[in-house]
C-alpha cells in the first residue's frame, strides 16, 4: 500500500513544521495575548487585562519612541558602511584575481566569533584610559589626549561606536556574497564597455552595480534583519548607556523585561518591533528585491 | 551565515523562490566557482593554451569570468596589493590584540599608556580564567548545547527539506515561507515566553531547553540549506533505487542522503557555530547549571569587577577551536555562505 506523494511530502515536513508551530509560533502567541496584560514580575504573580494601555504606554513614552528611531540609525550605519566596505574589498579581491585566494579565506575569520567576543574587544580597544586606539591617535600626534573621544562615553557618537564590532564581525559576509556575485558578471561585457571608452565611475556604476542588484538586494536585507535585531555587541559594550544613547529596541525590550520587571509592557514593545520589522522587511523584499522581475 | 552573525546568515523569502530556475542556476554557478578555486583550474574555463601563460606576462588574459575586471597593468596590481595588505591588517590586528593581551601579566592588562605587544608573556590570565569556578563546566554546557541543537537541526531539517523540494506541493511553498519567516522574529520577543514554557515542563536551566532555543535559530536556515543541496540531486536517482523496490523512506536514507552527505557537513556547522555563539537566549535561559561560556564571558564584567585579563584569555580560549576548524573546513563553508545567501 502506497500513501500519495502528497501525504508524504506532508508526512516529512510534519516534526519540523511542529517544532516551529510549538517553540515559535507558541511563544509569539504568548508575546501577543501577554501585551494586554498587566503582569506582576514575581512568580505566581497577578495578570490583570488592561486592553491597550501597554500599547498606549508604549507609544506615549519617550523612550519607546527613541529607541525606535535609534535602531533605524544603527541599521542604516552598519549596512551602510558594511555594504561600501563589503563592495571595496569584494571588487579588490575581484581585481586582484585568484592569487587573492588565501587572503580572501582569511578575511572571513571574524564571521566565527561570537558578538559577544567582538563586542568585548573593541570595547577593550575604544575605553577610555587604557583603550588603544585613543592612545595610537595621541602618539600619531592627531588627538591632544587620548580620551579625547570618549567613543562609548559620549553620547552623541556612541551609537556609531557600538556599531563597529559589528560592521567588523560581518563586512565579510557582505563582501563574500557581494564577490560571488561579481564572479557572474560576463568578462566581455566589462571588455565591451572598457573598448566604448568607459572609465571607471562608469563601469561601477553604469555596469556592476545594476548587474549585481538582486545580489545587493539579498544582502542589504539579510543584513537589515539582523542589524535590527543587534544586541550582544551593544549590551556588552556599553548596556544601552550613556544617557541610554546607544539602547536599541533589544536592549529596552530586554530592560523592560528584567530591569523594570514589566512583562506586559516590555511585550507590547516586543509585538510592536516584530510588526514594524515583518513591515520594512516586506516592504524591502517587494521594492529593492523586486522579485521576479529581471534587473 | 549569519553565521555569522554572523554566523547568523541566511536568506530571506521571496515567493517561491526554489522554483525559479534562473536563481537556481546562478547559486549553483556559484558554488561551482567556490570548490573549483582550490586547484587551479576552473570547471568554466576553455582549454586554451594562452591560458597556461605564466604570470609574469602582464597583460595575459585570465581564465576567470571576470576576466573584464582584473587588474591588467603591473602598477595597478602593485598598488592593490598594498591596498589589501592594509586592509588585511587593519581587519585581523583587533584579535591578534586580544591574543596578545591574553598573555600579558594581569597589572599590565590596563596599564596606561597600553602596549601592543606584552611586557612579559605569561599564562596567569589563562591560569586565572580557566581556574575560575564555572568556565570549565560551561565549556562542557557550551559543547553539550551546541551538539543537541545540531542534532535536532539536521533530524528535523533534512525531511522537511526533502518533502518541500522533492515534491514541490502547495504546503510546503507555504511551509518553506513560514520558516523563513521565522527568521525576522527577534530573539529578544520570544526568549520569555520560551524560557517560561520550559520552566513549566521541568526544564529549566537545562542544557535541552536552552538547545530547543537555539533550534529555533538554526532550523529556518538548515532548511533552507538543505533545500538547496536537495535541489541539486538528480531525481532519476531515487526513482531508479524506488523501481529495485526501495520504499521512498528507504531511497532517501540509503540513495539521497549519501549524495548530500557535504551538504549536511555544511549544515551541521552552521547550526553548531549557531548555538555556540549565542548569547541572549543562553543569558535569558540559563542560571547555573547550564550556563554557557559567553554567559560566563561577559559575567566576568559584572560579577569580578573588570578582570580584563581572563575575560581576554578565556576570549581566545573559546574562539580560537571554532577559527581553525572553520579555517580548516573554509570550502564546505564558503559555498553554504553563498548557497546560503546568494540563492535567496
Amino acid at each position: 500500500m502506497r500513501i500519495p506523494d502528497r501525504r508524504f511530502a506532508l508526512f516529512l515536513m510534519t516534526p519540523a513544521a511542529v517544532f516551529l508551530a510549538v517553540f515559535v509560533a507558541y511563544p509569539l502567541i504568548r508575546l501577543i495575548t501577554d501585551s494586554f496584560y498587566k503582569i506582576s514580575p514575581n512568580v505566581g504573580g497577578t495578570r490583570e487585562f488592561i486592553g491597550v494601555a501597554n500599547y498606549v504606554e508604549a507609544f506615549g513614552s519617550e523612550a519607546f519612541t527613541n529607541a525606535g528611531w535609534r535602531t533605524l540609525a544603527y541599521t542604516t550605519i552598519v549596512v551602510t558602511l558594511e555594504f561600501t566596505l563589503g563592495l571595496g574589498m569584494a571588487l579588490l579581491f575581484t581585481m586582484l584575481g585568484k592569487r587573492s585566494q588565501i587572503w580572501r579565506t582569511a578575511f572571513l575569520y571574524p564571521l566565527m566569533i561570537a558578538p559577544i567576543v567582538a563586542g568585548l574587544l573593541w570595547k577593550f580597544l575604544m575605553i577610555d584610559n587604557f583603550g588603544l586606539i585613543g592612545t595610537l591617535l595621541y602618539q600619531a600626534g592627531i588627538l591632544q589626549n587620548p580620551n579625547q573621544i570618549g567613543w562609548l562615553s559620549n553620547p552623541d557618537i556612541v551609537l556609531f561606536s557600538v556599531a563597529i564590532p559589528d560592521i567588523w564581525l560581518t563586512t565579510s559576509f557582505m563582501c563574500l556574497v557581494l564577490f560571488a556575485g561579481l564572479q557572474n558578471i560576463p568578462g566581455d561585457l566589462i571588455e565591451a564597455a572598457r573598448l566604448d571608452g568607459a572609465k571607471a565611475p562608469a563601469l561601477l556604476f553604469r555596469i556592476i552595480l545594476p548587474l549585481l542588484r538582486p545580489v545587493i538586494a539579498v544582502a542589504l536585507v539579510v543584513r537589515g534583519i539582523d542589524a535590527a535585531r543587534a544586541f550582544d555587541t551593544i549590551l556588552i559594550q556599553t548596556n544601552g548607556g550613556p544617557d541610554s544613547a546607544s539602547e536599541t529596541m533589544s536592549l529596552l525590550i530586554y530592560r523592560t523585561m528584567i530591569r523594570f520587571g514589566d512583562p506586559g509592557l516590555a511585550s507590547a514593545m516586543g509585538t510592536i518591533y516584530l510588526l514594524a520589522m515583518l513591515g520594512i522587511a516586506f516592504f524591502a523584499v517587494a521594492t529593492i528585491w523586486r522579485p521576479g522581475t529581471d534587473t | 551565515m549569519s553565521i555569522a552573525q554572523t554566523p547568523d546568515n541566511g536568506a530571506l523569502p521571496t515567493p517561491d523562490v526554489a522554483n525559479r530556475p534562473r536563481r537556481a542556476g546562478f547559486a549553483a554557478r556559484v558554488s561551482a566557482d567556490d570548490r573549483s578555486e582550490i586547484p587551479l583550474a576552473t570547471a568554466t574555463a576553455p582549454p586554451l593554451p594562452t591560458t597556461e601563460a605564466p604570470a609574469s606576462t602582464p597583460r595575459r588574459r585570465r581564465r576567470y569570468n571576470a576576466e573584464g575586471l582584473e587588474a591588467g597593468k603591473r602598477s595597478t596590481r602593485t598598488l592593490l596589493w598594498i591596498l589589501l595588505a592594509a586592509a588585511m591588517v587593519l581587519y585581523g590586528f583587533p584579535f591578534l590584540y586580544l591574543l596578545f593581551t591574553s598573555f600579558k601579566t594581569p597589572i599590565d592588562t590596563i596599564a596606561v599608556p597600553p602596549t601592543i605587544l606584552p611586557r612579559e608573556w605569561t599564562l596567569e590570565n589563562y591560569i586565572n580564567a580557566l581556574g575560575r569556578s564555572g568556565v570549565l563546566p560551561s565549556f562542557i554546557n557550551s559543547v553539550q548545547t551546541a551538539i543537541i541543537s545540531t542534532l535536532l537541526s539536521l533530524v528535523l531539517a533534512i525531511p522537511a527539506a526533502y518533502g518541500i523540494t522533492r515534491y514541490k506541493t502547495p504546503s510546503g511553498r507555504v511551509f518553506i515561507m513560514a520558516a523563513l519567516v521565522t527568521r525576522m522574529v527577534p530573539p529578544v520577543a520570544i526568549g520569555i515566553p520560551l524560557a517560561s514554557m520550559m520552566a513549566g515542563v521541568g526544564l529549566a536551566d537545562t542544557p535541552i531547553a536552552l538547545s530547543i532555543a537555539h533550534t529555533t535559530i538554526s532550523l529556518p536556515l538548515s532548511i533552507w540549506l538543505m533545500s538547496s543541496f536537495f535541489e541539486a540531486v538528480p531525481q532519476d536517482l531515487e526513482e531508479a533505487a524506488t523501481v529495485d523496490g526501495c520504499s521512498r523512506l528507504g531511497a532517501l536514507w540509503r540513495v539521497v542522503i549519501p549524495v548530500v552527505s557535504g551538504g549536511i557537513a555544511v549544515t551541521a556547522i552552521f547550526a553548531f557555530l549557531a548555538s555556540w555563539n549565542e548569547f541572549l537566549f543562553a543569558l535569558l535561559m540559563t542560571a547555573i547549571r547550564s550556563q554557557t561560556t559567553p554567559v560566563v564571558i561577559a559575567n566576568f564584567q559584572t560579577q569580578f569587577g573588570l578582570d580584563w585579563g581572563s575575560m581576554t584569555a578565556l576570549a581566545a580560549v573559546f574562539s580560537i577551536p571554532v577559527i581553525l576548524l572553520t579555517l580548516l573546513l573554509q570550502r564546505k563553508i564558503v559555498a553554504g555562505m553563498t548557497l546560503g545567501a546568494v540563492k535567496g
